[in-house]
């Protein structure tokens, strides 16, 4: 019940991914085209990497719970950043009362002294029988850092415990790598739990250079009868991608100029134009690695075989 | 253009095959002539769905705007043959810009008047819908022979599938009355349809079609997903997955080819099977349950020819 979105690439005004198209993330919080149902008005978060910045390698931080169509914070800041990297988040919420909507449950998530974030499009049913047979999956000095309530923030340091050392810099095969094994234990302890409920989790996780996104889904297409989630739960979890030269506005719209090699990338759930020729949708069961390099970006797709 | 002119125009249109006079004549009444310069547009990608075209005379291109600023040319369209109908049936915008490739003259056929040809219960809409499966199977089955064509090496042997298929019991009907798919149909004529058939679970990997062998038996997913897949030697392209509510395996059944896919259950599933002989009683049908496994196939291949336009114009693209 949220949107994603990630760009790697030349520095691009951030305004020109958050508020200009006329299907940008901020448009996307409270007017989704592939939702139908949901609305994504609990919060905002974003990391965006800035050649200009004092620490480069460090995203700049911004979450919060306000709504970001009305944030003018955020507006000025965009109308200023023009990063190489970004993540960004609208998050969604089930209208109940056992949603906590709190700055420490915004993505992305990004423990202290790690380089590494992560977003989330998706839920894991039944997360509250799970929790604790996560724990022993997830390094000590990882699980003292979870702040919030969110299923995504367990994910977030299930991901980082699978890497040799967490707070250092991988690449994207690291990354690539250290995720599936992240799903496989979550298949092993929802299997364990008896937990067979479709359960998507779509991830953006990025060190600022290297990008890894998934597109799955546990247990596709299965919902007990009564299921709220049936009729919104498998257009939402949708997710896009857009290579070329640079994202710039042309006479019918924002779209990517001819880039080969591709020198930008982004990411999203749903694209960020009405028109959305010259986005392609990322398969179900996919993993889309990217590394930005002094030649450009470099991508690909790989089945997601967990 | 006088009215006979026109029927016999309409007469030669595949879609209309089998049509009679009088019923060529009372759709001519309904169609707007118009003539296009080299050049002009039609309408562009993404602009809405108004108005479909039978080509008379000429040709237009249809062509796909892909990243990077650039147009693929995706077909060329010639006497007798239509352009636009897929904005039309899904509702959704063109998927493609549309201009004349020559001088042409054009039918227009308005959303409003194929909608409600479409709409009737008559024999007539009836074959039509069948006609319109039958020609978006053809255009799909082109749609993988060109995809399929990227990929070297050749098809796997074409072998019938041996598959493990558990008899299940049906699943419930409140889920199925509100699966997406479902939303738009009368409740008795859904009945019918899914008891048509028998219920099966699978497990995961499980092989349901291979390309290249007929199939005999249109499924439907229930639970579960089933990969449709393009596989030669280590190389695969998916080209769609059957999730909850989409039925795979009846081009086979709609034209007597193979199956153009491997299909493959990704996830345990649990299966509609319609066996061949039902498939066929339905498919003939005028009644409102053949109306159900008409749209629902209908529905599918307009999806299916959307979602795979996007690979086939990258695919062109780089050529």
């Amino acid at each position: 019940m949220c949107r994603i979105l990630a760009y790697l690439g030349e520095p691009l005004p951030l305004r020109h991914l958050l508020y200009d198209p006329d299907n940008s993330l901020v448009t996307q919080s409270y007017s989704p085209r592939m939702m139908n149902t949901f609305l994504n008005l609990a919060g905002f978060g974003m990391k965006a990497w800035t050649p200009a910045a004092l620490r480069p390698q460090e995203p700049l931080s911004y979450r919060a719970t306000t709504l970001p169509s009305f944030d003018r914070n955020l507006r000025s800041l965009s109308s200023q950043l023009a990063p190489t990297c970004l993540v960004a988040h609208v998050r969604g919420v089930t209208y109940s009362d056992e949603a906590v909507v709190a700055e420490t449950n915004l993505h992305p998530f990004q423990f202290p002294g790690c380089g590494i974030v992560l977003a989330h499009n998706g839920h894991l049913r039944g997360f509250a029988g799970m929790r604790y047979a996560l724990v022993e999956h997830v390094r000590p000095d990882l699980a003292q850092r979870i702040e919030g309530t969110t299923d995504s923030e367990w994910i977030y340091a299930l991901v980082l415990s699978q890497l040799e050392d967490p707070f250092a810099m991988p690449l994207a095969d690291e990354l690539a790598e250290a995720t599936p094994a992240a799903l496989r234990i979550l298949r092993r302890v929802r299997h364990a739990a008896g937990i067979e409920t479709s359960s998507p989790v779509n991830l953006c996780i990025s060190t600022g250079r290297s990008l890894v996104a998934t597109r799955f889904s546990f247990d596709y297409g299965w919902y007990p009868p009564e299921d709220e989630m049936l009729e919104t739960d498998l257009p939402f979890v949708s997710l896009w991608s857009t290579t070329g030269g640079e994202y710039a506005r042309r006479d019918d719209g924002w779209q990517m100029t001819a880039g080969d090699p591709p020198r930008s990338l982004i990411i999203a759930s749903e694209p960020l134009t009405v028109d959305d020729a010259g986005w392609l949708e990322v398969p179900e069961y996919s993993m889309l690695t990217a590394e930005l390099t002094s030649a450009g970006v470099e991508f690909e797709t790989r089945d997601l075989d967990v | 253009m006088s009215e006979s002119a026109v029927v016999d125009v309409l007469a030669a249109v595949p879609l209309l095959e089998g049509w009679q006079p009088p019923e060529l004549a009372d759709l001519a009444r309904v169609l707007r002539r118009r003539s296009v310069k080299a050049g002009e547009l039609l309408w562009p990608q993404g602009g809405e769905g108004r108005e479909m075209a039978f080509v008379v005379e000429g040709s237009v291109a249809a062509s796909l705007r892909v990243s990077g600023d650039r147009d693929v040319e995706i077909a060329t369209v010639g006497a007798g043959e239509m352009v636009g109908e897929i904005a039309l049936l899904d509702g959704g915008p063109h998927t493609m810009a549309v201009h004349a490739a020559e001088s042409a003259t054009l039918l227009m056929l308005g959303r409003a008047d194929f909608a409600a040809l479409l709409a009737s219960q008559s024999p007539l809409a009836f074959r039509l819908r069948r006609r319109l499966a039958a020609l978006l199977t053809a255009r799909h089955r082109e749609q993988l022979r060109l995809l399929a064509a990227s990929l070297d090496g050749e098809p796997p042997a074409a072998a019938p599938p041996a598959v493990e298929l558990e008899p299940s019991g049906a699943p419930d009907s409140r889920y199925l009355r509100r699966m997406a798919s479902f939303h738009a149909f009368d409740p008795l004529a859904l009945w019918g349809f899914l008891t048509s058939g028998r219920y099966v679970r699978c497990g995961a990997g499980q092989t349901l079609l291979a390309e290249g062998v007929p199939s005999e038996a249109c499924y439907l997913t229930v639970n579960g997903a089933v990969e449709k897949l393009l596989v030669r030697g280590s190389r695969r392209i998916r080209v769609g997955l059957a999730g909850p509510g989409k039925p795979f395996g009846y081009e086979s059944l709609i034209d007597g080819g193979a199956s153009p896919v491997t299909a493959v259950t990704r996830e345990r599933s649990l299966l509609l099977v319609i066996e061949r002989a039902a498939f066929d009683t339905l498919f003939a049908g005028e009644d409102a349950v053949s109306r159900v496994i008409l749209d629902v196939i209908q529905a599918d291949l307009v999806a299916t020819l959307r979602q795979t336009l996007r690979p086939q114009a990258r695919l062109s693209a780089s050529l």
